[in-house]
């Protein structure tokens, strides 16, 4: 009796299950952590990016899955000659989710809103260029510039247009988005999941394709691979390379993959012994074995990396190139001498809290001590080590970086004496005058130029010691059609999906 | 007995404000503030932004006068906003409180309540075949940790009943089938320790008891075996317990933290960690503060049960 009962009981479970899945046209993402906020303006964190960026919030521009700058909300625009002046044509018949129009009006507000002090954005400085911006009319925008800014296009990618009754508003947005995007939002559950449903009235006819997107919130590795292999999440966006082998040729999982544009580095303090010698840098080079990182801490899954992503096919110089990628311990002994510091030269590592960094950090340090090191590793909570990187207080560090589709975006604030994440006191009269010089032209050739030399100089004696550039691994259920993986991590393409 | 529990009643407000005062200071204590965090360390910041930041959530302010403002407000119900989403820290508590005493009340419900019958017939049984296997599955219960057991239980699961949802979390209210369907396998491995723990501590009792004068007595009235056990021995042998209930009470209110995060169950648990991950200093001050209460709290209503139980604690 007791066992029919059960019986039925869980037969009907199943069919409720089953009917569940056939009706739902609602994507279930499983992510691993949830957004910390959704004011695209004020938190930049990565899971509030991934369910912000292309889904609820669109640019000006837009970056496409080969990484080009595409035209977003604007349909069109033009540079003036001297480059410090540029109007955009938006689209018309662009909708907030409110259901008020996008007009010129909210791009003005949107740029005042990103630059002014109150909100204290920190993607402020990707529009440190513009010096004003006006509505021409409903539908042209005109931004002066104070000098020619070759990043400016991509840049925008990044600034997500918002009404501009929220011009003023520090809260509103971190709760109760509103966008032009694809999908509009609708409940938050912290902890829970974020659900999205379709905007009836977007822009693009005919897309999103989808109801809805659902990112569910599953701390746990294990919890995901589970959830994707028996049908109850449909996409696990950007998954490690450790995962990704182990869902290879599960049933229901199909794996996509693309090259990162995050690196993984060994940063290095210029500002104190032994670091601020650039043959103790150039040492730290020769020493290490990138080939070995890929294959001992990734996997197999990534390549030797230089100072720009191989994604960025126009820009990144090949890493064969760089005298110093090829590991020589003993030229590293050599050029130790040569610098003048007693060996072996005790230095301390900290290291991000990831496992993939773990690994990386333990491989570097056997590399490093072979060739004339004794490092240190000093395993740090994520809230300590944010601090000490901020505050410059290491001798070097292990870390992931995000990069960036535009060499300017990443060099010029990395890289530039005094740049604002300039965290290493890097300071080269040479390269500070090849930046300002591929920032200010709009002439193709002449910034590759400058970037080319560049990363010349950086790769072998600049304050990072760039490794790996992985591979990004989506798993998605067979059924999911349409959607690439982007090299920034970006889930912008899930406007073509469906399933 | 009034006075009993009026000595309780002061306490519980005694270990709650020293519990504020305590956790106010230990998360200020912890480096890495909440807007370093909050920026990460791939954004580009100057540090009069920072400033206004700190401004922004508070933080600029001497300690005491943080720690003043805050537990004024927290007397009158206002526990403040959430500093990365801006919600009222108070509802986001609510928000995760369900599910955890949700999945307290599964747990307790399938091992306290079966910890009793399973431990009075290890005791009857002593020494037996039955005692033997039952003692080694507890120890293999106590042993085995309830985050593996859950693992294990959902990669069982989802093999033998492929689209079975077993992750995530529906309310009961919403969905009450899903909501069973989510919520058993986590209480099932929450539950196994407790039963094996508690059913080996009802038999210990039972036994000291089953040894007592009365025992003999109610026996040498011919009642019978029955009776003797349940009405009697097992009386007496509550008093250890209920204390031990109760103290597994407040561990899985406190939120059985890594059970939650195997079954992504947005219960309390998740919500301190992922609080205190953020430096969210509003919210992890108020959680811990409501983890604390209900800790007591059982304990309070324990202390209460033995008088109900056990007269001689009346006195």
């Amino acid at each position: 009796m007791v066992r029919s009962v059960l019986r039925t009981a869980l037969g009907v479970g199943f069919m409720a299950a089953m009917m569940a899945s056939a009706s739902a046209q609602v994507l279930e993402i499983g992510v691993d952590n949830g957004p910390t906020g959704l004011d695209p303006h004020v938190t930049t964190a990565f899971p509030s990016f991934m369910v912000v960026n292309g889904n609820i919030y669109e640019g000006l521009t837009a970056i496409d899955k080969d990484l080009k700058t595409v035209p977003g909300l604007a349909e069109s625009w033009s540079i003036s000659a001297d480059g410090k002046t540029y109007t955009f044509k938006l689209r018309s018949g662009v909708k907030f989710h409110d259901g008020s129009a996008m007009e010129a009006e909210d791009v003005v507000s949107t740029i005042k809103r990103v630059l002014s002090k109150d909100i204290a954005s920190p993607l402020a400085s990707r529009l440190s260029a513009v010096d004003s911006a006006n509505a021409v009319d409903a539908t042209t925008v005109e931004m002066k510039l104070k000098e020619p800014s070759a990043a400016l296009l991509s840049s925008l990618a990044t600034i997500a247009i918002v009404p501009s009754s929220m011009e003023a508003n520090k809260d509103a947005l971190q709760k109760t988005p509103v966008g032009t995007g694809p999908f509009k939002f609708q409940e938050w559950q912290p902890n829970g999941f974020i659900l999205l449903a379709k905007n009836e009235a977007y822009w693009d006819k005919g897309m999103p394709k989808l109801a809805g997107l659902k990112f569910n919130i599953l701390p746990e590795s294990a919890t995901r691979q589970v959830g994707l292999s028996n049908g109850q999440y449909a996409l696990l966006p950007n998954i490690d390379a450790a995962t990704a082998l182990q869902l290879k040729g599960k049933p229901n999982a199909k794996l996509a993959e693309t090259m990162d544009l995050a690196y993984t580095l060994i940063g290095m303090n210029t500002s104190k012994p032994p670091f601020d010698n650039p043959k103790v840098r150039e040492a730290v080079n020769y020493a290490i074995n990138r080939q070995e990182i890929v294959d001992a801490a990734l996997f197999g899954a990534g390549v030797p990396g230089g100072p720009l992503s191989p994604a960025l096919k126009s820009w990144a110089l090949n890493v064969n190139q760089f005298a110093c990628y090829k590991p020589d311990p003993a030229k590293a002994q050599a050029l130790l001498k040569e610098a003048g510091v007693a060996t072996p030269v005790a230095v301390s590592m900290k290291v991000l809290p990831r496992q993939d960094i773990k690994d990386i950090a333990q491989v570097v340090q056997e590399q490093l001590n072979k060739a004339g090191f004794k490092v240190e590793l000093i395993n740090q909570e994520q809230g300590q080590f944010i601090q000490d990187w901020r505050n410059s207080n290491f001798d070097l560090f292990a870390s992931l970086n995000a990069g960036q589709p535009d060499p300017d975006d990443y060099f010029f604030r990395t890289f530039r004496t005094g740049g604002s994440t300039n965290v290493f006191k890097y300071s080269d009269t040479e390269i500070d005058g090849l930046l300002d010089q591929a920032r200010t032209t709009q002439d193709q050739a002449a910034r590759k130029a400058a970037y080319d030399k560049v990363q010349q100089k950086l790769a072998c004696s600049g304050p990072v010691a760039h490794l790996t550039y992985g591979t990004l691994f989506s798993a998605m259920n067979a059924k999911l059609q349409g959607y690439d993986v982007m090299p920034n991590r970006s889930l912008l393409t899930l406007r073509n999906a469906s399933y | 007995m009034n006075r009993v529990l009026l000595a309780r009643l002061i306490d519980l407000v005694i270990v709650l404000f020293g519990v504020s005062v305590i956790v106010f200071l230990m998360i200020r204590l912890i480096p890495g503030d909440a807007v370093a965090i909050m920026l990460g360390a791939n954004t580009e910041i100057t540090p009069e932004r920072m400033a206004e930041l700190n401004r922004r959530v508070g933080l600029d302010r001497p300690i005491v006068e943080q720690y003043l403002l805050w537990a004024g407000n927290a007397l009158r119900g206002d526990f403040g906003t959430s500093l990365w989403t801006g919600r009222p820290v108070a509802g986001e508590i609510l928000l995760h409180l369900w599910p955890t005493l949700e999945l307290t009340f599964l747990a307790l419900l399938v091992g306290a309540v079966l910890a009793v019958p399973v431990g009075c017939l290890m005791a009857q049984t002593r020494g037996g075949a039955a005692d033997v296997v039952m003692r080694v599955t507890a120890i293999a219960g106590l042993t085995i940790p309830s985050f593996w057991l859950g693992i294990v239980l959902i990669l069982l699961l989802s093999s033998w009943a492929p689209g079975f949802a077993s992750l995530g979390y529906v309310p009961f209210s919403e969905d009450p089938l899903g909501n069973l369907q989510r919520m058993m396998l986590p209480a099932i491995a929450l539950a196994l320790p407790i039963l094996a723990n508690l059913s080996r501590l009802v038999r210990s009792a039972m036994l000291d008891a089953l040894g007592q004068d009365y025992v003999r007595t109610a026996r040498a009235k011919g009642l019978s075996e029955r009776r003797v056990v349940y009405k009697h021995a097992l009386r007496n042998a509550l008093i250890p317990f209920l204390t031990s209930v109760g103290i597994m009470t407040g561990y899985l209110l406190g939120g059985a933290i890594v059970v939650e995060q195997v079954f992504a169950i947005p219960g309390l648990g998740r919500l301190i960690l992922g609080a205190i991950a953020e430096r969210n200093y509003p919210l992890i001050q108020a959680t811990i503060l409501v983890v604390t209460a209900g800790f007591v709290f059982v304990n309070f209503l324990v202390d209460f049960l033995y008088i109900v139980v056990d007269p001689r604690v009346r006195a």
